[in-house]
This record gives structure tokens, sequence and C-alpha cells, in this order.
């Protein structure tokens, strides 16, 4: 039994260090961030065009009369089509980057050669992993925003509900979208190949989760796969929540997949973290590249 | 055309510096006229510039292995690069095989085989083999003949038996043995060779010194760079002291050796020292720069001497200290290197 | 031992120098295999979306709306065969400046320039397989593709291709001029994204040029590569024009010259900048 006399060492491991060295990762890869100004451009500039590609695709598809639009408008009860596409295309980047950003923040410092310092050090390092979401967050808050902004403006995309039901369903959403995110750090440090996995991902997103269609219109067996990706409901959620006035009764049969998916993600994320953590331990494979 | 494998003719080489990190006249320049700026702001700031290599003179003969010494940032990578045509010179000449490095930049990459830098100069996504077979061909060799030549070189590096193996599974020995082969490839008469032994161990080190002096048996001149202070003493015709941009030195390795053989330090501490040891001492021929030195307020001196032969010298000496309550508490001779060569002639360290 | 100079440039050995770099390029493609792999695929998957987003606009399999700009009900063609083409868009915005940065980066370039053949030589090597590789992706997407969701070409495939050929030579002179633009920057990655996915967008990759709004019109009929789809899908489906055909094709031939004369300039001065500044090797 220890007695208060056993000197406890100056590196101890307790939560506060825990914070300390969480907020200073946070402050650190801000100010990197910050250095680029490239973001700027792609946080204006992308909330805009990527939805747009979709948008003149669809103006093209209604013809000079806008008879496609009515049929798509039966089909999805969807009176926005704009709103509609940069919904779906809001959730598809909002993975992507995520991916990019989280997925790699563990690659990034191996190629930079400083994963292994940080790794010495006695900071429980999944915090590592979470002081990369906090800035991460704001600004995809910000992209957010910067959409609603834009296409408000420009295009005139009225929202027809609550902005909190909005909000309350982005934040449901979180636990899984970064889940993913964290499962895919670890697993990025091992695989060569890494880019390839992010494509497949996200393709698998764009294709299953009807980003800029009815998942209705998808055959019963991608049906099937559609509901076993967080990004769905999420979508759907947010569709209703913008433009239905869906309150939170009605979200439910969304949000509720989307805690679980979350909370299913999030602990593949920590144990997928802490398989590689000892097999790097074993292998030897973090100062690798 | 020139009889010199390789001649260089106040080469400069100058690059744009960052603001506070270019020549230091340029920047006295400007600070010393505060108010002239202020009036004439529509006048171009004089671009900061920084000046990696300053005028630098090279005649290397053929046939010969000439190494060119010198630290870190002293110009040896600027030097090279502008001889095999990858940099360009700011002013001067150089002619490389005869060839102009600016105006005939083509003939002179058919002259030369040049490993820069090493492991990380060749594809690691192809095998050992197959970066020859690559490079064979872009030194237009014709195809039959280079198919010979990859063969007896992967034979000669000893590369046989992983040769069609992905260089990326090689160990960085290996990866060097193949740079070394593509320099090889197509029989140049010049060789340049930067830092050719660096992150190698002892024993690879060793096998490719013994390259380097069968290249030159061969009929190959040779271009080295190098700080290892060993390695360019035990394989150079000639070595030249490159630092701060100039060349200080140039001589034989045996001649820049015997430039401060002539003078070793010897170091006394000495207790109860009087000055008329000091006379005495001097008085022993060969005996220059006596210095003495009272350490604090105890009764301990260092008295240090340059001698030209300390052999002879040091028994006398100690002949005047002993007795009369003079006592030799510690004696030491620092015999020269061409390392020391090196610090006496530019007050560094070879290796930083 | 022998010491004589075994170089001996001459016609031969400079084709084969192109030969040799092609092969070089290519069976490095191949070594990434998970790579190669996503090549073939991505394009199918960013076709998938749009294929069910035109289901949601269609009466029986028949986009009438997107016929009254094109002329014809068959959606799916006209976007398989944008995505194709546009594969080539993607292909010069990225691969040609990074697989240099990646070259300059890793030391292989200085390799290759200490080597005697020109610079420019080298860029037109890797070009060519570049070319090759990606005719094969597009041809082998179109192949998958056509078999998922229907590919109905009805005019002369040759044609096509005959057509096709200045607007992608002149997309690679193109090509030259960006890879020194990617080159000479330090973040080249949002550039590269944004102008990579605007070019393809506004040249009609996605929807026929006629549908946009008005005050774009202009912006895609300055860009040479808007003929290069419309006279490609002219021919091969039939489709309304911009201009007549024979017109088009002379417009990208004209581009093509000058945009071969063009990237070639621009990549011998920015050569020449590098090896003044000698940024080779060192990033």
């Amino acid at each position: 039994m220890e007695t208060s006399l056993t000197p406890r060492s100056l590196g101890q491991r307790g939560l506060l260090s825990d914070i300390q060295a969480f907020r200073a990762i946070l402050r650190r890869e801000w100010t990197i961030f910050r250095r680029y100004p490239s973001w700027i451009i792609a946080l204006l500039i992308w909330p805009l065009i990527f939805p747009m590609m979709y948008i003149l695709t669809g103006r093209a598809l209604s013809g000079v009369d806008g008879s496609g639009l009515a049929v798509f408008t039966k089909l999805t009860g969807a009176t926005d089509f704009i709103g509609y596409v940069v919904i779906g295309t809001t959730v598809w980047m909002w993975q992507n980057i995520v991916l990019w950003d989280v997925g790699f923040a563990l690659r990034n410092e191996q190629m930079r050669g400083t994963l292994e310092s940080n790794w010495l050090s006695p900071t429980w390092r999944f915090s590592y992993l979470l002081g990369h979401t906090g800035p991460q967050i704001i600004s995809m808050a910000m992209f957010v925003l910067i959409t609603a902004v834009e296409f408000g403006f420009i295009f005139g995309v009225r929202l027809n509900g609550s902005v909190w039901m909005i909000a309350l369903t982005m934040l449901t959403a979180i636990p899984a979208i970064y889940g993913l995110g964290f499962a895919f750090a670890s697993l990025v440090i091992t695989v060569k190949e890494a880019n390839a996995f992010v494509f497949l991902i996200r393709g698998l997103v764009m294709i299953f989760c009807g980003i800029t269609f009815p998942i209705s219109l998808l055959p019963s067996w991608m049906q099937a796969v559609a509901k076993w990706m967080p990004q769905s409901y999420l979508i759907h959620a947010m569709r209703e929540a913008a433009f239905s006035n869906a309150g939170v009764a009605e979200l439910s049969s969304d949000l509720i997949p989307l805690l679980l998916f979350g909370t299913f993600w999030l602990i593949v994320g920590y144990f997928t973290f802490l398989w590689m953590e000892r097999r790097a331990r074993q292998t030897g494979a973090i100062g690798q590249y | 055309m020139s009889d010199f494998a390789i001649e260089a003719t106040q080469l400069v080489k100058k690059f744009p510096a960052r603001p506070g990190t270019g020549d230091k006249k340029i920047e006295g320049e400007a600070a010393s006229s505060p108010k002239k700026k202020r009036w004439q702001f529509w006048k171009k700031e004089p671009k900061a510039l920084f000046t990696a290599v300053n005028g630098v003179d090279l005649q290397i003969q053929r046939g010969e292995i000439f190494g060119l010494l010198g630290p870190n940032g002293a110009g040896k990578s600027t030097t090279i690069r502008m001889l095999c045509t990858l940099l360009e010179p700011t002013s001067g000449t150089a002619r490389v095989n005869g060839f102009d490095v600016v105006k005939q930049a083509n003939d002179v990459r058919r002259s030369l085989g040049t490993l820069l830098a090493g492991e990380r100069s060749i594809y690691w996504k192809l095998s050992g083999r197959e970066n020859l077979e690559y490079f064979a061909a872009l030194y237009h060799i014709p195809q039959a003949i280079a198919k010979k030549r990859v063969e007896e070189l992967i034979e000669r590096m000893e590369l046989k038996d992983r040769a069609n193996e992905l260089v990326e599974k090689y160990s960085t020995g290996m990866r060097q043995r193949v740079a070394i082969a593509k320099a090889l490839l197509a029989r140049p008469p010049i060789l340049l060779l930067d830092e050719p032994t660096l992150g190698l161990d002892p024993q690879a080190a060793r096998r490719l010194r013994e390259l380097i002096a069968e290249l030159k048996q061969e009929g190959h001149t040779i271009l080295l760079t190098t700080h290892y202070m060993e390695e360019a003493d035990q394989l150079s015709d000639r070595i030249g002291i490159i630092d701060t941009g100039k060349v200080i030195a140039l001589d034989t390795p045996a001649g820049l050796k015997r430039r401060i053989e002539q003078k070793e330090v010897i170091k006394l501490e000495v207790t109860g020292w009087h000055d008329e040891i000091g006379e005495k001492i001097k008085s022993i021929s060969g005996i220059e720069n006596l210095i003495t030195r009272q350490q604090g307020e105890a009764d301990l001196w260092e008295v240090n001497m340059q001698a030209h032969n300390s052999r002879t010298a040091i028994p006398r000496i100690v002949e005047h200290i002993s007795g009369n309550g003079t006592r030799l508490v510690n004696m030491n001779i620092v015999k020269p290197s061409l390392e020391d060569v090196f610090i006496h002639l530019t007050g560094k360290a070879l290796r930083d | 031992m022998d010491t004589q100079l075994l170089s001996q440039p001459s016609f031969a050995t400079k084709l084969r120098a192109l030969y040799v770099i092609a092969r070089k390029d290519w069976k490095v493609f191949w070594r990434y295999p998970l790579n190669a792999v996503s090549n073939i695929f991505q394009p199918i998957i960013w076709v998938t979306p749009v294929y069910f987003m035109g289901q949601a606009f269609s009466t029986n399999g028949q986009a009438l709306g997107f016929a009254q700009y094109s002329g014809s009900g068959d959606y799916m063609s006209f976007i398989l065969l944008g995505t194709a083409l546009s594969n080539f868009i993607l292909t010069v915005f990225w691969g040609m400046g990074y697989a240099l940065k990646e070259d300059m980066d890793t030391g292989v370039l200085e390799s290759n320039w200490l080597t005697p053949i020109s610079r420019l030589h080298i860029l037109v090597g890797r070009t060519l397989t570049s070319l090759l590789t990606t005719t094969i992706t597009s041809l082998i997407m179109l192949l998958l593709a056509g078999l998922m969701f229907g590919f109905h070409p009805t005019g002369n495939a040759l044609l096509a291709f005959l057509a096709a050929i200045p607007m992608l030579v002149g997309l690679y002179g193109f090509g030259f001029a960006f890879a020194a633009v990617v080159l000479m920057m330090r973040e080249a990655n949002t550039l590269v994204d944004v102008s990579s996915f605007l070019v393809q967008g506004l040249s009609g990759a996605n929807f026929p040029v006629k549908s946009l709004p008005y005050w774009l019109i202009p912006v895609s009929m300055m860009l040479p590569l808007t003929y290069g789809f419309d006279a490609v899908r002219g021919i091969l489906l039939k489709t309304n024009t911009l201009f007549p055909i024979y017109v088009e094709v002379i417009l990208l031939v004209v581009f093509m010259f000058v945009m071969l004369w063009f990237g070639a300039w621009i990549f011998n001065r920015v050569e020449r900048k590098v090896r003044a500044l000698g940024t080779l090797g060192q990033h």
C-alpha cells in the first residue's frame, strides 16, 4: 500500500497535464494552419463551386422549360432543388475534409519525422488526435456558415426550419464522422498507398448516401448498404430539419442511428489506435515511412 | 582545347538572400544611409545577395584525384553543381573536358559521371538493373552495348544476386553502389563524387575508397568532395581547401601538412616560474613564440611555445626547468595533422 | 580496361530515350497497384451519383429536359464520354507538375537533368506514357461504365478519336506550362484542385454548355476544351454542337499549336530560372 511519503515523479500522467498538452497541440496546429493562405481560398471557394457543379447539372437536366425539374420535385418532395443538393454536397465535403485532415494527422507527423519524438512524450497519445479535431470542427463550422450565407444570398435559398435543429443534427453526427477519421488515422500510418483509401471511402459516401438524389432511386441492394452508412441519416435529417421544419421527434428516427453509429465508430477508432500503438511498439514502425 | 580535365576561372555564385542574411557589405550600405532611403524611396533597394562561391580557381589535371575539402556551407556543393551544369555561375567560366559548362552543357554532361545525392538519386520503384538500363539509354549508349555494360557494372559492384529487386528494398550501401554504377555507365573520362562515403559503414566506405583508387588506375580523372580528412589525405593527389566560397589552399597532402608540421606546440604547466628560465628556453634553437601566463593567484604558470622539433627541444627544456624551486606539473605536445592545417587556415573545425 | 566514352548520340538513341522514359513511367505506375486501380475506378465512382441524379429527372429513361439542350435524351452517353475525356484533364493538372515535384524532392530529377538529354525531351517522354496510361484507363472505364449504365455511341469512333487528338495534345502543351507553375509553388494543392475542377465544369464535361447561366457561357466559349468536348460528342453521339464540327476541329488544331509552343516556352524559361537559383533537389 502506498503511503503519502512515496515520491511521485514529476512527469506524472494526470488529467491536468493531458489538458495542457491538448491545448498546446491545439495551439500549434492552429498556428501552422493559419500560415498557409490557401486555406482562405479553400474556405471561401469550395463551399460555392462544389455544389455548383451538381446544381448546373440539375439545370441542364431540367431543360429550357424546367420540365425536368417537375419530375424531380414529384419524386423527392423537395421544392428547393438547390437546397437539397447543397446539404448533400456539404456533408460529403465534411467527411472528405475529416478524412484528409484527421486521417493524415499522424501520417504527416511521420513524414515530418516528428512522430517519434511526439510519441515518446508521456502525454496520452489519443489526446493528440483529439487535439487535431478542435480546430477542425471550428473551421468546418465556418465552412457550413459560409455555405449558408453564400447560397442564401446568391441563390436565395431559404430555410424552412430551425437553425438549432440543423445544429443539433450536425452535433449528433460528430462522433460518427470523426470516429471514422480516427480509425482511418491509425490505419494510414501502416498502409502505403493511403490516398487510395480516402478515395474509396469518400467514393462510397458519394455512391450510397444520396448526396444529389433520393436514396429511394437506388436498387434495393444498394439501399440496404446505405442503411449502414451514418452519412445517409445525416443528409436525410439535415434536409428534413432545414426544409421541412422537422423537430426533434421527427428527426429522432435519424438521430438515434447517428448516435449509435457514432458510438460504434468512436470505439473502433479508439481500439484501432491502441492496436496500432502496440504494433508500432513491437515492430518499431513509427520512425519509418 | 584545354589540357586540363577541369578548369575553373574565378567562378562566382550569388543567390538572392532572405532579408538579414545577405552579405554584410550590402547590409552595411543600406544601414548607413537611412536618410537617403527616406526621400529617395522610389529607387530600388539593392537586392540582398548571398555569395556562396566567391571566385574559385581550379585546374585539375587529367588522371589525377583532386580532393575538395571544406566545412559545411563552404561552397563545395555549389562549386560541384556549377561544374556539372546543374547550376549556372553568376560570373566566371568553367570548362570540363574542354567544354564550356554554360554554352556546351550537353557535351559536359556526356563527359561526366556524377554522384550527388547518393541513394536518393535513383528510382526506388525500379530494380537496380532497371535503373541502370534506364540511365544508360539517357546517356545515349546504344542498346547492344548498354546491355553488356550494365551487366559488367552489376558484376563489379557486387549487385548480381539482387539486381532484379526493387531499390526500395536495398540497404544504403547497395543503393550507393547502384548510384556509382550509374555514374560509370558511359565510361566518362571525368568523375564528380560529392561526399561519396557519407553515411556508409566503415567497411563499405573502405571498399568505395579502393574502388576510387582503381578508377584512377583505369585512367579516370576524379574530383572528390569530402569532409573526412583521412579520406582526402589517403586518396587525393592534390587537395584544395575551400572555405567561405574561396580556395584558401591548394597543394598535395604532404605539402599541406608540411606547412605547419614545422611547428609543434608545446604546452607546459609549471610552478615556481622565473623569467630567467624563459630566457634560457628561448635560446634553445627552434623554439619560438614563448608565452607565459599565470593562472589566477596560485603559483601555477602556463607556458606555451612553438617548436620546430620537439624531440630535441624537450630534454633541454626539462633541464632548464628542474631545480631551483621550479617544478614541471604537466606537459603536452600537440602534433599537427591535416585537421590542424585546416584549423590553422580557417579557424574552424572541419566537422561541425 | 578500355576507357573510350560509350555515349554516342544519334537519332536512334534519342528516340530510344523517349521509349525508355515512357517504359520507366509505365513500370512505376503499376508498382503502386492500389493507386492504379483507384485511377481506373474513381471516374466510375464520380459518375454514379450523376447517373442516379439523371434518373431523378427522367421519365422512362429519357432525360427530356436535357434533350432540349443537347438534341438527344441519352443523358448517360453524354456524361460517360465527358468523363472519359475529363480523365485527361485530371491527369494533366495533377500528374505533370506533381510528378516533377516528386522527382525534385527525391533527388531523381537531378539525375535526369545530369544526362545529356534535353530537359524538354524528357518532359515529352513522360507525357507520352501519361497519354497512353490515361487512354487505357479511360477506355476501361468506358467499357465498365457502359455495361453498368449504358453507353450508346452512334457515330464514327475513328473520326471522334481523330478530333480528340488536337485537343489532347494542346491540353498537354498547356500542361507543360502548368507543370512549371506547380514546380515553383510551395503549396500548389488548392490551385490545382480548384482550377482542374473549374476547367472541367466549364468545358461542359458534365452538362451542355448551353445550359449554363448566360453570363458564364462566354467564359466557357473561351476555353478551347469546350470545343473538344463538343466536337467529339457531336461526332460520336450526334448531339447539337455550338459551331459546325469542322470549325471546332480547326479551332482545336490552332489551340494545339499555340499551346505546344507556349508550354514549351514557359517550361524553358522556368528551367533556366531553376538552374540559376538551384532549387533542384532542395525543397
